[in-house]
């Protein structure tokens, strides 16, 4: 299965990104995208499976680097 | 053409075709490889090519102006990022019009499968399976980016 994601990420400073991956989205994993690191918090269906992929809304929080 | 396979088959854009029409439209296409900073395509500018990312990661950026509802400032402001799988130039390639958004590289030696127009509407002409396919897959795409938008200006009311 191929897991279209629409990213959202929590703040507005950040534009949000849609990838495809081959694992799907668990809460509390870290994602990177570009050279930043985001929170998973929520997921979501957004529209049903077609085919090999699954189409879904994860929303993202930015983590504080040290 | 290996590299160009594995690149279609995981893309949304051809659920449905079976595999030899994928590599109809591998055929027709080019890889092209970007660096961070680099930009693909800009907007106002004609829009001639489908694009699918191989690999890496891309930004869309557009200007207060040039789409109707989209404010901002004058410069070109990020809207979205595109990772592996995704697709751009899909609106240039329905309607003809100009480029709607720039679209610069974020990642060194991202991959782009480079797929011309014209030469992507005469084989839709000559099978109209792939023709019916695709455009539905493309539809489906900007579908699927319009929720997204929408979810985003949710996130920032």
């Amino acid at each position: 299965m191929v897991y279209k994601i629409s990213y959202v990420i929590t703040g507005g400073q950040y534009p949000g990104a849609i990838v495809n991956r081959e694992a799907p989205p668990q809460l509390g994993e870290i994602v990177e995208l570009g050279e930043k690191r985001f929170e998973v918090i929520e997921i979501a269906d957004l529209i049903p499976p077609q085919g090999d992929f699954a189409f879904l809304h994860v929303t993202l929080q930015p983590i504080e680097e040290a | 053409m290996a590299e160009r396979d594995d690149l279609l088959l995981p893309s949304e854009l051809f659920v449905g075709l079976p595999e030899e029409k994928i590599r109809q439209i591998a055929a027709i296409g080019h890889l092209a490889t970007f660096n961070t900073g680099d930009v693909i395509i800009e907007e106002k500018e004609p829009s001639n090519d489908l694009y699918i990312i191989q690999r890496g990661l891309v930004e869309v950026l557009v200007s207060s102006g040039v789409v109707p509802d989209v404010h901002g400032p004058p410069e070109p402001t990020p809207v979205v990022q595109l990772g592996r799988g995704q697709v751009f130039g899909e609106m240039g390639l329905v309607d003809q019009g100009a480029r709607s958004a720039t679209v610069r590289c974020l990642q060194d030696h991202t991959a782009i499968l480079v797929v011309p127009r014209e030469a992507f509407w005469r084989l839709c002409e000559a099978d109209h399976q792939i023709g019916y396919v695709v455009m539905r897959n493309i539809a489906r795409d900007l579908s699927f980016k319009l929720r997204h938008r929408n979810l985003r200006m949710l996130m920032e009311t």
